[in-house]
């Protein structure tokens, strides 16, 4: 009878103590920086996409512009390293950098991603190859994992297809019934995927054939998720478009919180775009309908 | 038959016997006495169908006599006490149920003592459903063609009144086995009607309107044009084919054969909605076949829009404040449901700064608005309606983001905040 009361107060405790460190690790942002022009005091109009590095380069497709724009993030500042304009890049609205420093572009029009040097250099087309006959290919956004493989949404045929940088077909997997607007992948390689409309984050692991659900309905936080972001610590940054707002949820997809709010000064966001998360922790957004990107520093 | 009244007699006695001995009522004392006071009530009496309680005189059957935490004396909430008696017309599974069912609002459809219609409904059948289903009734009115079940027998040749068991709709059963019950789909019109196309299986009303049309063949009001012309081969494969059903391209291409000149303009703009090009792509929306709405859509542009946007449309519904075209659904009043070249889908014609074909802004206000005005909050913004307002409403008044104008103001006139 005491071995049974000892084991389950070690239960509780291990319990408690798993608890706490879920709170622990939700998110804090405070607000860090904002670009709202490029060198030339041009504005920025409805950028869509934003990726980083964890050298502090970021890249902002400036949609409204059809122009991608390059900077360095340091000190809490951006400065403007290169603009590139070029008829390729159509109208960028999802960006990432890869591991050369090149940019991956997603042009919403034509639906192509298109390879920029960090020069500003056209380098060519993503040509997914090889890929097993579908109902089409619409890729409507793209993540980049460590190896610079490419992870494609691709709404015509309700899947994820993932592709070496080369193009080469690696893998696909079909996605659940709903209306999927962003895909994700971690260190892990573990695949993550948002269904807007149900409001729930999607996963499978490197060696699953098909996607779970990893979080509940995120309908009593979130009006409309739609961009997927996951941190260094495996947390989940889900952007509530239609909230303006960021949800963080646990590896586990369980909900922790909800970070920012909807409004036009600095720190606050309006129908927000794409994010990224670096190593350090600092998360940019694409805060399109604002016209400006901004930074924020996570804060105990 | 007559045995059977008998036993319902002495049922309805022994009840009734039941209630007086609760209550200790003396010999007599029961609905004679009542009627003394509630001498108007002998009316009901004469009324062509009288609720068995009332016809025994047996009020208390419903009633207590003297006082009760219920309105109008009733022995039992008055979502209850009909249950009292009536039980079984609540089944303890049901697929569908009436709104007043569920409620306990009885007394919506039936006179609780007596009425000229049968089973003591508060007005004669289809009169009755109308109360609360006008739109439907007055659609049916209209329609050159009624069906002919409901014009014989109303509403219930279909419908269950209170609940139903195995289908959605309060319908007696599924379709398309209800309709197969009068419609011998084996039959050779039946076959020759369809193209020959094994349709007994398939959902009838995903084209016909079972109540009414005044469309050939009771097709909703709307209908596709292939299918109009009883060309069906021009999207789905011949009738003979071991797959006659399955359609010859798929999504959007299989559209776009037709709607070659529409589906290259939607894709020609920067920012094309998602259904538009996903798997089912056109089918998000529309009905391939026949609808009761403009543009083969799937149920009103409200019912539509809310499949996916259930936030936006809720959000409506909470604001105090309340934007014509979002609470009437006319959503394409502002956006372009396939495609634009800005952000949010807001059509060309309408773009946020411009929100002047309907509010003439400049008129309407004195505070300064338009491209010439930055917004003090943003250097990357100017001034103009969605600066101050969300269309789709907020949960303040004036479809404002703050609760009181002095925070709207002291937003960007900071030097007038406290």
């Amino acid at each position: 009878m005491k071995n049974l009361i000892q084991k389950a107060w070690l239960f509780a405790s291990a319990a408690a103590a798993l608890a706490s460190a879920a709170r622990a690790e939700s998110l804090n942002l405070a607000y860090g920086a904002a670009v709202y022009t490029d060198a030339k005091e041009g504005v920025l109009r409805a950028p869509e996409g934003v990726a980083c590095t964890d050298n502090g380069n970021v890249v902002v497709a400036d949609s409204g512009n059809g122009r991608l724009l390059l900077f360095t993030y340091k000190d809490a500042a951006f400065r403007q390293v290169v603009e590139v304009k070029i008829p390729q890049l159509g109208r960028p609205v999802r960006v990432q950098i890869d591991s050369h420093g090149d940019v991956l572009s997603l042009d919403q029009r034509a639906r192509r991603i298109s390879r920029v040097g960090a020069g500003g250099e056209f380098k060519g087309y993503l040509e997914p190859a090889r890929m097993p006959a579908a109902r089409g290919f619409q890729p409507v956004a793209f993540k980049l994992d460590k190896a610079d493989n490419v992870f494609l949404l691709d709404v015509a045929s309700s899947r994820v297809v993932v592709v070496n940088a080369a193009g080469a077909f690696q893998r696909q997997l079909p996605l659940p019934r709903g209306s999927f607007v962003d895909v994700a992948v971690d260190a892990q390689g573990i695949i993550y995927a948002v269904d807007a409309v149900g409001a729930v984050v999607w996963s499978a692991g490197k060696k699953d054939i098909a996607f779970t659900a990893l979080s509940k309905p995120l309908k009593d936080y979130a009006s409309f998720p739609s961009y997927l972001a996951v941190t260094e610590r495996g947390l989940l940054l889900v952007v509530d478009s239609h909230g303006n707002g960021l949800l963080v949820l646990g590896p586990d997809g369980s909900y922790l919180g909800r970070q920012l709010s909807i409004g036009w000064s600095a720190g606050l966001l309006y129908y927000p775009g794409q994010i990224c998360v670096d190593t350090k922790g600092d998360v940019f957004v694409a805060d399109r309908n604002n016209n400006r990107v901004q930074a924020f520093t996570p804060v105990k | 038959m007559i045995h059977g009244l008998l036993v319902l007699a002495f049922l309805l006695a022994v009840a009734s016997k039941g209630h007086d001995a609760a209550l200790k009522l003396k010999p007599g004392a029961q609905g004679p006495l009542c009627l003394q006071c509630h001498v108007s009530f002998k009316d009901q009496l004469e009324k062509r169908f009288v609720h068995t309680p009332v016809r025994t005189k047996d009020c208390t059957g419903c009633h207590s006599p003297h006082a009760t935490q219920h309105s109008k004396l009733l022995s039992e909430e008055k979502n209850k006490v009909c249950l009292t008696c009536h039980d079984k017309l609540l089944p303890k599974v049901p697929v569908s149920i009436h709104k007043p069912v569920a409620d306990g609002v009885c007394v919506s459809c039936h006179d609780p003592h007596a009425s000229a219609n049968k089973a003591q409904l508060v007005k004669p059948g289809a009169a009755l459903c109308a109360t609360c289903h006008k739109e439907l009734t007055d659609g049916i009115a209209k329609a050159k063609v009624k069906h002919a079940p409901l014009e014989k027998q109303g509403c219930i040749a279909c419908h269950e009144p209170h609940s139903s068991v195995s289908a959605s709709h309060l319908l007696k059963s599924e379709v398309p086995a209800l309709c197969a019950r009068c419609h011998k789909t084996a039959d050779p019109t039946f076959t020759r009607a369809h193209m020959g196309y094994p349709v007994g299986t398939s959902n009838c009303t995903s084209c016909h309107d079972p109540h009414g049309s005044s469309q050939p063949g009771m097709l909703y009001d709307t209908v596709h044009q292939p299918v109009a012309t009883k060309n069906c081969a021009q999207c789905h494969q011949l009738a003979s084919d071991p797959k006659p059903f399955l359609t010859k391209r798929v999504g959007l291409d299989l559209c776009r054969g037709c709607h070659a000149q529409a589906v290259a303009q939607m894709l020609d703009k920067s920012a094309v909605h998602q259904p538009v090009i996903d798997q089912r792509s056109c089918l998000n929306c529309h009905s391939p076949h026949a609808s009761k709405t403009a543009g083969l859509l799937n149920g009103s542009m409200k019912t539509v829009c809310a499949t996916c946007h259930a936030d936006t449309i809720a959000r409506q519904q909470h604001s105090p404040s309340k934007h014509p075209p979002v609470a009437e659904g006319k959503c394409t009043e502002c956006h372009d449901a396939h495609s634009t070249n800005g952000t949010l889908l807001l059509s060309d014609k309408h773009k946020p700064e411009t929100c002047a074909p309907c509010h003439e802004h400049m008129s309407h206000s004195t505070h300064p608005l338009g491209v010439k005005f930055k917004d003090p909050r943003n250097k990357n913004l100017t001034l103009d309606c969605l600066s101050c307002h969300r269309a789709h409403g907020t949960e303040y008044k004036k479809l404002l983001p703050f609760a009181k104008t002095t925070e709207l103001c002291t937003s960007c006139h900071l030097q007038l905040g406290r």
